[in-house]
């Protein structure tokens, strides 16, 4: 019995040591995959795009208007929105344009309309593509690649 | 509506430090006469869930960006809960409950305030509150003195140390004023020859600050205090300014300060004497005693150490504040130490990082300073135990027992955590 | 223009990560290098182990009487040590204060991890069993300690009596002593302690092993050896005038004669009379170097074998002799010598033994807890100092020395026995000279060494002698 208890003891320490280093090299494992997210974003923002207006319905926003892109562009009626559409079948807060690891995509943010692209309503999130067509509301929209 | 985020490494890393704060628990709990009780995991599993909670908190609150800090955090506060269990089992609780107040200010230090960039609006409300705090131990009825220091408030049974919130509001306060100062420093920049001169009128109110803080600190006699900001202060500047010149000028007054320290204030002279010569016949069993421990612990440990529970820190006075890295060290050996040291230098290599990305000047040194600080109370106090420096009173950060340390560091995390959530949302990342 | 944050912030980043690396190799140094220096230190943890939290083994006496026990009180073991004559011996073993003498060096033993039994070190670090301790068997003579304790009374110094054909030591007496029971009892540790410390005798040095003297006019024992196995005969007679130099040269400086002596000395009139010139004369004529050659053979300078740490001594400041003076001076035994009086009764063990010198040692046997010896402890001798024949010779000198006519060492005749001895009065700063006496006896085949030490003593090697004698014939049980 002494002879086990002490072998497990001494496991249990053991066990704490190897904890240890695992967890720091996982830890390391993180940050490294965390790096290179961070990197290729830093890289890809360079390249940032626009949203141009293809068809709206009204007055605003005149067709053919650009909007420069962030690396998060807010879409909705409300003012403060970096893309603001002064639509009334657009929701306050309707959707916001992402980049995501080099990637756009639209994610819809619970509008009362919906977002189409590409003639589809989208569920929630959805990748874009330069030269893919978003509709919120009445109002049209192309993601190209440039500055504005 | 605030999206989701999932944040799925830092739970995955989260489960490793469960595990860690688990194992090292029983190993302690069974080598003790008493033997392992089952309930004696209560400590580590409810830390193990207010670690969790934190993450859930996060992820609800959509915070993107870094997902490291919080378990290299939680790993130390853990690694630091089981060395309270080894050593003075009695203030368990007491270190349980100041971690959960610390998680306190931690969720409460990331809501508010709403827009980080707040806090550079009010540098001169910062450095008010912190001159004030500085000066609160010196206060007739909540001034406490504690070992020939008077660095402690006390209200009612609660204790602790105000110079510990100071140092977050320096670095707020010196970050703010600096992004100012650098601005002017690229316009106005006279030289002689290699020697920058600055310009005296801005220079004047940091200088001013700085030397309040450390001006009070010798008057409480707090040594590593006073090491501290003066660290703290040169690191911003150098951050700011790049100027190595003001470094040299402030290791100077470093070294002129010290001496005059020698061989005007007494018990910085013993401190000095017993890092000169500890085994002296006549220091090593009065003041030198503490650290002649000390290093014995540390060489009774050998490469993986005596085990968990096998060593013999109770030789060692006060081991559960000021020697917690010794103690660590002799039961896990130079491996066990050493990782531990990787994980402070991982977290600070971190900080530096989200520095690097972020967006503003004054979210740079923010966040830069923010990370010198855990970079500079690490190495003080591991060079203290180990004879590499005098000793002073700093306390290994997250792992010592203490709760105003626990707690500001923690709020020190949420502050960074912060930063690298605004750089991801302005730039994108996950 | 000015740097960018981001440079400098890679720069302190830098820096940082040197000052941690920095940091690892301090911790480093402490975990992985420094283990080999700090185990002989008294705190070290493994010696102060079982002092507090378990029984300690038990020292004992050649005859089994017990030196030194553990007790159980109220808050754990102390030590409580029933000869408090023997406290430099055993030493004391203090959870504060750490341990010395017989406690620390065999302070493995005594915690049931004797080297002579690696298994249990094992056992111990591993599984955490602990090997209930024996004991540590000293080789104390409880008649010649007696002896020796009386003797020496409350006069300060050193006696010491050890076995020549094996090294053991019988009886080892220091004066001022202290008390060890008080530095062991957790109770009364701290006042005893900075007693002890405080009192300018210096009470807890071990006279014996650690205290250094010159040796006066015993170190003839070594220079006419020196001299003898390199050329002088000691028949031959030469001539004392005193007072003496060698030439002008030497300036204010003399050898002076402690008996005014005017004639022709033989070797053997210049041990019985104790006469300085004569050696001085003898000294210089075989050469400084020679000299620093068979006080080192004889051990003095070098690092000493006896179980429990002993002072090296020295022959010079320099270690070498090479002034005339200093020469002159050193062979009748002044000069810079420092020696202990361990050290001078390994000298006349030596003598006696035809040259051979034994290892001095205090503990004879390592038992376990049942009684069986795990180890004894017989390092044999450390080597052929000199030839037999100049043993012989000189032994018969030394016989004339106690037994001549107007001998100095009279006073240590033992009825019945030759004795062979020395007598020598060391002049030193600190006022009256120190008495010494260095014999052994039976002069043919002895069976004991003594030396003895008496600081400060107003006759200086004639109030030694006596002591002497009564110390010897308490070893050959008369």
């Amino acid at each position: 019995m002494e002879i086990t208890f002490a072998v497990l003891l001494w496991g249990v320490r053991i066990a704490f040591l190897l904890l240890l280093y695992l967890f720091l090299l996982r830890a390391f494992g993180v940050l490294h995959r965390a790096l290179v997210a961070e990197r290729a974003v830093d890289g890809a923002t360079r390249a940032l795009g626009v949203l141009i207006v293809e068809r709206n319905a009204g007055h605003a926003p005149r067709v053919g208007e650009r909007f420069p892109l962030r690396a998060s562009t807010s879409i909705g009626r409300d003012a403060g929105n970096d893309v603001p559409l002064s639509d009334e079948a657009a929701s306050a807060r309707h959707a916001v344009l992402e980049l995501r690891d080099g990637d756009w995509w639209i994610e819809d943010l619970g509008s009362t309309n919906g977002t189409v692209v590409n003639g589809t309503r989208i569920e929630r999130a959805e990748r874009l593509h330069f030269g893919d067509e978003l509709a919120i509301g009445r109002i049209a929209l192309r993601l190209e690649k440039g500055a504005g | 509506m605030i999206a989701v985020t999932r944040r799925r490494p830092e739970l995955g890393l989260l489960f490793w430090v469960g595990a860690l704060g688990v194992t090292g628990s029983v190993a302690v709990a069974a080598a003790e006469v008493a033997g392992f009780r089952p309930q004696q995991l209560v400590i580590p599993v409810t830390f193990i869930v207010i670690a969790f909670a934190l993450h859930l908190f996060l992820a609800a609150r959509g915070i993107r960006g870094d997902q490291l800090l919080l378990p290299i955090a939680a790993a130390l506060t853990a690694i630091g809960l089981v060395l309270v269990q080894r050593l003075a089992s009695n203030l368990l609780v007491q270190q349980l409950s100041w971690t959960l107040i610390a998680a306190g200010a931690f969720a409460a230090t990331i809501l508010i305030p709403r827009d980080l960039t707040a806090l550079s609006r009010f540098k001169w409300t910062w450095a008010l509150l912190g001159v004030l705090l500085l000066l609160s131990p010196l206060l007739p009825v909540i001034g406490r003195e504690v070992n020939g220091a008077r660095i402690w408030v006390g209200l009612g049974t609660v204790t602790f140390e105000p110079w510990e919130a100071v140092k977050l509001l320096l670095v707020i306060f010196f970050a703010a004023y600096l992004e100012e100062f650098r601005e002017v420093l690229s316009q106005t920049q006279r030289r002689f020859g290699p020697i920058p001169v600055p310009p005296l009128p801005y220079f004047g109110p940091i200088v001013a600050m700085w030397a309040i803080a450390m001006v009070v600190m010798v008057f409480e006699r707090d040594l590593g205090a006073t090491l501290l900001f003066l660290g703290i202060f040169l690191a911003m500047l150098y951050l700011a300014t790049g100027e190595a010149f003001y470094t040299l000028i402030g290791i100077l007054l470093l070294l002129v300060g010290g001496y005059f320290a020698y061989h005007a204030f007494g018990h910085v002279a013993a401190r000095v004497d017993v890092w000169l010569h500890p085994f002296a016949e006549d220091v090593r069993f009065d003041s030198g005693y503490q650290l002649v421990q000390g290093l014995f612990a540390l060489a009774n440990g050998g490469l993986f150490g005596a085990g968990l529970g096998n060593g013999m820190p109770d030789r060692i006075p006060v081991v559960w504040s000021d020697f917690v890295f010794d103690a660590f060290a002799e039961e896990v050996g130079f491996a066990g130490a050493l990782a531990l040291l990787a994980l402070y230098l991982l977290f600070v290599y971190r900080g530096m990082l989200i520095a690097l990305r972020a967006p503003t000047a004054f979210l740079q040194l923010l966040a830069a300073g923010l990370s010198f600080i855990v970079a500079v109370q690490t190495l003080v106090i591991v060079g203290g135990n180990a004879r590499l420096i005098p000793l002073t009173g700093i306390t290994l950060p997250f792992v010592a027992y203490g709760g105003s340390s626990l707690v500001t560091n923690w709020m020190l995390v949420a502050l960074l955590i912060r930063v690298s959530d605004l750089t991801a949302r302005v730039k994108g990342t996950p | 223009m000015t740097r960018s944050i981001a440079a400098n912030i890679r720069g302190l980043t830098l820096t940082i990560a040197l000052a941690f690396l920095v940091t690892s190799i301090g911790v480093g140094y402490w975990t992985l290098v420094s283990g080999e220096e700090l185990s002989a230190d008294p705190f070290n943890p493994r010696l102060v182990a079982a002092i507090r939290d378990r029984p300690r083994g038990i020292i004992t006496d050649a005859a089994n009487n017990k030196l030194a026990e553990s007790v159980q009180t109220a808050n754990g073991y102390k030590r409580v040590y029933a000869d408090k004559t023997l406290a430099h011996v055993t030493g004391y073993a203090s959870f504060q204060f750490g341990a010395s003498g017989i406690e620390a060096a065999y302070a493995e033993s005594l915690i049931g991890q004797d080297p002579a039994d690696p298994l249990s070190q094992w056992r111990a670090r591993y599984l955490r069993e602990r090997v209930p301790p024996g004991s540590v068997m000293l080789g104390i003579n409880q008649a010649v300690q007696q002896a020796a304790v009386a003797a020496l009374g409350n006069r300060r110094g050193a006696i010491v009596a050890i076995d020549p054909r094996n090294g053991a030591i019988l009886a080892s007496a220091s004066w001022p002593q202290y008390d060890a029971n008080l530095i062991s009892d957790p109770a009364t540790e701290d006042a005893a302690w900075k007693q002890v410390n405080e009192d300018p005798n210096k009470p807890l040095i071990n006279r014996v092993t650690q205290g250094l003297y010159p040796p006066g006019s015993t170190f003839k024992i070594i220079t006419g050896a020196a001299a003898i196995e390199n050329g002088v005969d000691p028949n031959a007679k030469v001539r004392v005038d005193d007072p003496w130099q060698a030439d002008k040269s030497w300036g204010t400086y003399f050898v002076r004669s402690s008996s005014r002596a005017h004639g022709d000395y033989t070797m053997a009139d210049g041990y019985r009379l104790s006469e300085n010139i004569y050696f001085a004369k003898i000294g210089l004529q075989i050469g400084g170097p020679k000299i620093a050659e068979y006080a080192q053979r004889f051990g003095i300078g070098a690092p000493s074998r006896c179980d429990i740490t002993a002072a090296k001594g020295q022959v010079s400041r320099t270690g070498a002799l090479d002034r005339p003076t200093l020469i002159a001076d050193t062979a009748y035994g002044q000069g810079e010598l420092l020696v202990t009086p361990l050290q001078m009764a390994l000298v006349a063990a030596t003598i006696g033994m035809g040259g051979v010198m034994p290892t001095p040692h205090y503990a004879n046997e390592v038992r376990d807890a049942e009684g069986h010896a795990l180890r004894v402890i017989a390092p044999g001798p450390s080597g052929q100092v000199i030839n037999p024949e100049t043993a012989r010779a000189l032994t018969t000198m030394l016989v004339g020395a106690v037994e001549g006519p107007g001998a100095f060492a009279f006073a240590a005749k033992i009825a019945g026995v030759h004795v062979a001895g020395k007598t020598g009065s060391a002049e030193n700063p600190s006022g009256a000279p120190h008495g010494w006496f260095v014999g052994f006896a039976p002069a043919e085949a002895p069976t004991v060494a003594v030396a003895i030490l008496l600081e400060n003593s107003p006759k200086g090697g004639e109030d030694a002698a006596p002591l002497g004698g009564r110390v010897m014939a308490a070893a050959l049980g008369k």
